[in-house]
């Protein structure tokens, strides 16, 4: 255990270092935001929906708040895995999926903590039918804050794959991209999981793309009533059990044909 | 039984070929990094590991330190099978790859090594002493609060190396350690790793092109060339199947001077005298030395042993490497 703590206290400290990329990406993250809102109360000025324009909102500027968690991919251990420094962590005593994992975590963690926080209150100092909403009720936000966390584990689990299939193909370009395709629609980071057909949405809201940000947002705007948390946390640790078991699974089978090029 | 003991050990890696003209699918070829080598190392030894570049010395100390899972042949270290039991094994096993860095790029070295402490779990009085006892060694006390990305090479590498330490490895490995470091550098790392070896008896096998490293270092050596074992013993008796010539430099107190000398030596001259390279199996050196001598008096002279690296080419060449 000591060792997995660890390296996740190193990388938080790492992630702090980098404060130029935080207000780059905070910066980034509030113009497209801005661009989103506006979009969407031109629909709603043209044709109101039946979901307020306060939730569409409060969607908008939580996704893009937590962007860093869904779409960051930690630039160290990609490289390590091209040019085989991978080779140090395999001779260490420790278990390779669960090192990486929390090194995913940490990255994961501070970087959307660090962007969002700041984000989440400017969003919040918006105009009304602009900017955030406050939670629906006060259980409403804490098993919000639950969600978030199983969903940050969620999408941990997730990477980790997409680290499997780098050292496969040694380049994690084509994987990722089409894994990132399917991130960014079916998390409801490109259009609000909300606004889908609802026939649509019985499918998609059991994914495990809709576990990571979209469970916790609806938590918080009260859209998923608190009596179905238990539920919803449910599902969210099941997929994370899933993905878990299937990326290490991966590492291991991995591990066992592995090569490492050059010397 | 032996410390290490390494049995028919093979690794085939299959590598696919640009697809050519008209080719639906890329051929796959086959390269047998490791043909069957087998050897044993008795504990405390200090072996040196050479062979050209692709000879399969890398894949045969990455099978060693567990990161590698051979086709065939056995090893055991320790009474370990490093590839089955890895976690348990990697315990005591150190390693070092001269091309790699295992320390973190933006952070300072300690925390490099703090986090190592962690992952061997190592106890706070343990971890302390050990790192008191290898920065004096290496020379590292100024620069440990440094990161790692403002250390020059020389440093970097004796960070690495006192990274590879801390945990008190019974046995370390060091896959061209001393690649690209100035002389100073190098003979620091020598007496460190000579004095390690001696200190707490460490097991150390090192891969290396520098044959100075060897000479100074290991009292055995194994040469692999096309992932075969081909010699195995110590250096002098290496040196001494090969070195076959020596040179003769000398200079007369007057110019022009030319001694009497058989046919079939090579004879070059210039302004800083003459320079006969000779075989001693056919002519003796005590019988060249009376004829130079013989013709004038000699005011330098120098005899020169073959240059360590032709003759390890010339090895190379005879095994066909």
């Amino acid at each position: 255990m000591r060792a997995y703590l660890s390296v996740f206290r190193m990388r938080l400290r790492m992630e702090t270092q980098y404060r130029g990329a935080m207000i780059g990406g905070i910066l980034c993250q509030m113009f497209f935001g801005l661009v989103l809102v506006a979009l969407y109360r031109a629909l709603y000025a043209g044709k109101p929906q039946a979901l307020p324009i306060e939730h569409v909102t409060t969607y908008v500027w939580l996704q893009q708040a937590f962007f860093r968690m869904l779409l960051s991919s930690d630039p160290d251990l990609l490289d390590k895995i091209r040019s085989g420094n991978i080779s140090y962590d395999m001779c260490r005593p420790v278990n390779m999926y669960w090192f990486y994992y929390a090194r995913i975590a940490a990255q994961k963690m501070m970087g959307s903590l660090m962007r969002g926080i700041p984000m989440l209150i400017l969003a919040f100092l918006l105009p009304k039918g602009w900017g955030l909403m406050l939670p629906a009720s006060v259980p409403g936000l804490v098993m919000a804050v639950i969600a978030l966390a199983l969903g940050l584990l969620c999408i941990c689990a997730l990477e980790n794959i997409t680290m499997g299939f780098t050292m496969l193909t040694l380049d994690p370009r084509g994987m990722q991209g089409v894994l990132n395709l399917l991130m960014i629609t079916f998390s409801g980071n490109l259009l609000p999981l909300t606004l889908f057909p609802d026939s649509w949405q019985r499918v998609i809201t059991a994914l495990p793309y809709a576990q990571l940000l979209d469970a916790p947002i609806r938590l918080y705007t009260g859209e998923y009533d608190v009596a179905y948390a238990p539920g919803i946390i449910g599902l969210q640790a099941g997929w994370t059990a899933v993905l878990v078991a299937f990326g290490m699974w991966m590492w291991s089978t991995n591990r066992k044909r592995m090569i490492v090029q050059g010397g | 039984m032996s410390y290490i003991e390494v049995n028919d050990l093979k690794k085939t890696f299959t590598v696919r070929k640009k697809r050519t003209k008209g080719q639906l699918f890329r051929e796959k070829q086959k390269i047998e990094a490791l043909k069957g080598v087998s050897f044993s190392v008795e504990k405390g030894e200090l072996v040196g590991y050479i062979g050209p570049n692709g000879a399969g010395k890398s894949t045969t100390v990455k099978i060693l330190s567990g990161i590698l899972t051979p086709d065939g042949g056995e090893a055991l270290v320790d009474g370990r099978v490093p590839w089955l039991e890895r976690r348990e094994y990697v315990k005591h096993v150190g390693v070092v790859f001269g091309q790699r860095s295992q320390l973190w790029w933006d952070v300072p070295i300690i925390d490099s090594f703090s986090l190592l402490k962690d992952i061997y779990r190592l106890s706070k009085p343990d971890y302390e002493d050990r790192l008191k006892e290898l920065t004096q060694a290496l020379q590292l006390e100024e620069l440990m609060r440094t990161p790692l990305r403002l250390l020059s090479l020389g440093q970097r590498m004796r960070a690495e190396l006192c990274g590879s330490l801390l945990h008190r490895p019974k046995l370390l490995f060091l896959d061209e350690p001393t690649i690209g470091l100035d002389a100073v550098s190098k003979l620091a790392l020598r007496d460190f790793l000579k004095w390690e070896n001696k200190e707490h008896g460490t097991t150390i096998m090192l891969t290396t092109h520098d044959m100075e490293d060897i000479a100074a270092l290991c009292s055995r050596v194994m040469v692999l060339g096309h992932g075969q074992k081909l010699f195995d013993g110590k250096l002098p008796d290496l040196l001494e199947r090969f070195d076959t010539v020596r040179t003769v430099s000398v200079k007369y107190d007057k110019e022009g001077i030319m001694p009497e000398l058989p046919q079939g030596l090579d004879v070059s001259g210039d302004e800083n005298g003459l320079r006969i390279t000779y075989s001693p199996a056919d002519f003796p050196t005590a019988r060249l030395l009376t004829a130079l001598q013989a013709a004038g008096n000699i005011s330098e002279m120098t005899l020169q042993p073959e240059n360590i690296d032709t003759l390890i080419a010339a090895m190379y060449k005879e095994m066909d490497l």
